[in-house]
């Protein structure tokens, strides 16, 4: 399969949307407002549309550029207005449920990103092409977001963590391997399950019962 | 061979439309039962088809099924067949007490009849993307399950099962990606870098770096479904709070449809890498399973959690099978899946006849169910020497042959180890249970099965017992050649 070269014009685009959405997840792991986790992973998904956009214009390929209006329009659009949607109806602002201080989830975060980038050897991939500096750098955002899914106990804070780990996996697998047939229909097949996520937390008022439940109520799935 | 195979699949959706077309628990669950007759009749003619004649595959390998397929679509489609009876008493009986309204029985078995269905498809599929989405989806339709009583605890335990298991799934999709990156390097075509009969046809000619990452993504991936340690998290809870014939089916059905995922990459990885790789990821998961399930159960407290704790042990026995490897090690692992399936439905459908009659999942609270329940007493106190390995059951047989391949794969001190957490799981668990059964009842239950419903509720623990007994004695000449066509086909 043919590769992106890094040093060409769609190489170097394609390491910058890289940088930029390990800063989206950066930041919404730096945060405790809920609006803002949605603004920092709408922004991630627009990022990450954009980068499907110079992958699908560099090999032209058909299949990608779907993927690309998808992800545009239901990550960085239909996602976002549906959580801020929840997060009115449900009158969610600050996010009390997170298990450390802000800074010591930063430092954690740096480490996984290093880890990240120790993990991704060079005997991976070889060197010259972009997948070697983006892949570490996805590698770090799934990481990151899953980070994120530990740290916070808030259902929607965990939903947002989950969807930062897809986009992460995303921009792999768009670097990685252009050609993998499967791509769209996993792209659509996942964001179904996180309309039925979203669904599930608006229709059960799951929020509530785990906002309000504290430890004695959940002794019973202990242990 | 592939209309018989999408039949397989769509037959257990009986239930389903049942439910759909507003029928009640009593016709559901006749119309789950007949679809998983059918379904079983269907997976048994695969699982020979495949056996004598060897793998078939259609539509470019979205549809293909070798021995391995063959095997499990068999213990699947029993289980699942073992649960459809277990349900159409249970819920029979929750409509009629009015713990659950009739709206929520016909979401039971709405999903339940979805969650089998699309089991017994990610069986039948050659795509590995494929096997992903199926794995995916099966989630949210047991999820489904897992809520539907609805109490906080339930809710919970269903977020908590739909979210570590969509994100485990997610990074299977990663090691995915890193497996058809593994096949670049070859001139396959796209669709058949992602099928399973080509890749391992050039196994030894993935690129090792990658197939390796691939490997060890797919088992902390499918491993989140199988419920391996340390990703197991989900697995007590999604089980002690599911309606008990569905923590049947969580048990023994999907666990075991993880589990094939892995054995699939495993394959690979075995003939790219060699076997050490391969041995030390899948003991290393293997042996923390075992422990940490062990440990939990020495608690003493909700049974059904007790039977979860063992089904995370059960299956690192599972995992420390395959990685001790041979001809020896796949067997046992393969026979004790069988083994297992059929022991865990038992427990669990027997557990759910004494939570219908006692309303409670706490074991300390229980005693002498032999005298006030004796079937379901005697069923839970011989299900429970089953799944601790006792002889005459199938599950000695399994164990003793892990054991044996242990020991054959030159390591004295891992079986060892392994025979010492067996001995541990045996007091910490017939501790838990013989308390349960034995000794004088205080209470009497309250509601019990009565008609068509007693025959639906005995039939899957006699069934069940049966199996259990019959594999212990004697296997069948059929199911041991399955076996080593099965082991003939990931090798």
């Amino acid at each position: 399969m043919e590769s992106l070269n890094a040093t060409s014009a769609a190489g170097v685009l394609l390491d910058l949307c890289g940088v930029l959405m390990l800063l989206g997840a950066f930041a919404c792991l730096g945060s405790k407002l809920f609006n803002r986790y949605v603004v920092y992973y709408g922004l991630q998904s627009v990022v990450l549309s954009a980068a499907t956009g110079v992958v699908a214009f560099h090999f032209a390929r058909i299949e990608l550029w779907v993927l690309c209006v998808l992800t545009l329009l239901i990550k960085g659009i239909a996602i976002p207005t549906a959580t801020r949607r929840l997060l009115i109806a449900l009158e969610l602002k600050r996010d009390v449920a997170v298990s450390t201080g802000l800074s010591t989830a930063l430092i954690l975060g740096g480490g996984l990103t290093a880890f990240a980038y120790l993990v991704i050897r060079p005997d991976l991939l070889p060197h010259g092409v972009v997948a070697s500096a983006v892949v570490p750098l996805s590698t770090a955002i799934v990481l990151l977001g899953a980070l994120e899914m530990v740290l916070r106990r808030h259902t929607i804070a965990q939903l947002i963590g989950w969807l930062i780990v897809e986009n992460g996996v995303f921009l792999g697998a768009i670097t990685l391997v252009a050609t993998f047939p499967f791509i769209v229909e996993a792209g659509i097949f996942l964001d179904l399950v996180a309309g039925v996520l979203i669904m599930v937390v608006f229709v059960s008022g799951l929020t509530r019962e785990l906002a309000h439940a504290n430890a004695s109520e959940l002794r019973e799935l202990r242990g | 061979m592939t209309t018989i195979l999408i039949l397989l699949a769509v037959l257990p959706l009986a239930g389903t439309v049942a439910a759909v077309l507003g029928a009640a628990a009593r016709a559901a669950g006749y119309a789950a039962v007949a679809g998983a007759v059918a379904a079983l009749a269907l997976a048994t003619y695969v699982l020979v088809r495949t056996t004598t004649e060897g793998p078939s595959q259609a539509l470019a390998g979205f549809i293909y099924v070798d021995e391995l397929s063959g095997f499990f679509l068999f213990t699947v489609a029993l289980v699942v067949l073992l649960a459809s009876l277990g349900s159409a008493a249970y819920l029979r009986v929750e409509e009629h007490t009015g713990t659950l309204s009739r709206f929520q029985v016909r979401l039971y078995f709405g999903f339940f009849g979805a969650f089998a269905s699309l089991m017994l498809a990610s069986l039948t599929t050659g795509n590995l993307g494929m096997l992903f989405v199926l794995i995916e989806a099966s989630t949210l339709a047991s999820a489904a399950l897992v809520g539907l009583e609805a109490r906080s605890t339930s809710l919970e335990a269903a977020w908590k099962y739909i979210i570590i298991s969509s994100l485990g799934v997610t990074i299977a999709l990663v090691g995915t990606l890193f497996l058809f990156y593994s096949a670049t390097g070859l001139h396959l075509s796209a669709n058949q870098g992602l099928t399973w009969p080509y890749l391992f046809h050039h196994a030894g000619a993935l690129a090792p770096a990658s197939l390796r990452l691939a490997f060890l993504l797919a088992v902390i991936g499918y491993g989140t479904k199988v419920g391996l340690a340390p990703m197991h998290t989900w697995l007590p809870d999604a089980h002690s709070e599911a309606p008990s014939p569905a923590s049947a089916m969580l048990s023994a059905a999907l666990l075991n449809t993880g589990m094939y995922a892995i054995i699939r990459f495993l394959a690979l990885a075995r003939v790219g890498l060699g076997d050490a790789y391969v041995q030390r990821v899948m003991l290393v998961f293997g042996f923390g399973s075992v422990i940490i399930g062990v440990l939990f159960m020495v608690h003493r407290g909700n049974f059904k959690r007790l039977f979860a704790y063992s089904s995370v042990e059960h299956m690192g026995i599972i995992a420390i099978a395959l990685g001790f490897g041979g001809p020896l090690g796949m067997y046992g692992a393969l026979l004790h899946t069988l083994n297992h399936a059929v022991g865990k439905s038992v427990l669990f459908i027997s557990s759910g006849d004494v939570v219908l009659g006692y309303r409670t999942r706490d074991a300390r609270r229980l005693h002498g169910l032999l005298g006030s329940l004796p079937l379901t007493g005697g069923v839970l106190l011989l299900g429970s020497l089953a799944i601790l390995g006792s002889p005459p059951f199938g599950l000695f047989l399994s164990e003793f042959t892990i054991i044996r391949a242990g020991f054959a794969s030159g390591s004295g001190w891992l079986p060892a180890l392994l025979l010492l957490f067996l001995a541990i799981a045996f007091i910490a668990f017939a501790r838990t249970t013989t308390g349960m059964v034995l000794g004088r009842a205080d209470t009497s239950p309250q509601a019990t099965y009565s008609g068509a419903e007693r025959v639906l509720a005995v039939a899957p623990l006699v069934l069940g017992i049966g199996v259990l007994l019959l594999l212990g004695l004697w296997i069948p000449s059929g199911l041991n050649q399955a076996i080593l066509a099965s082991i003939g086909a990931a090798t």
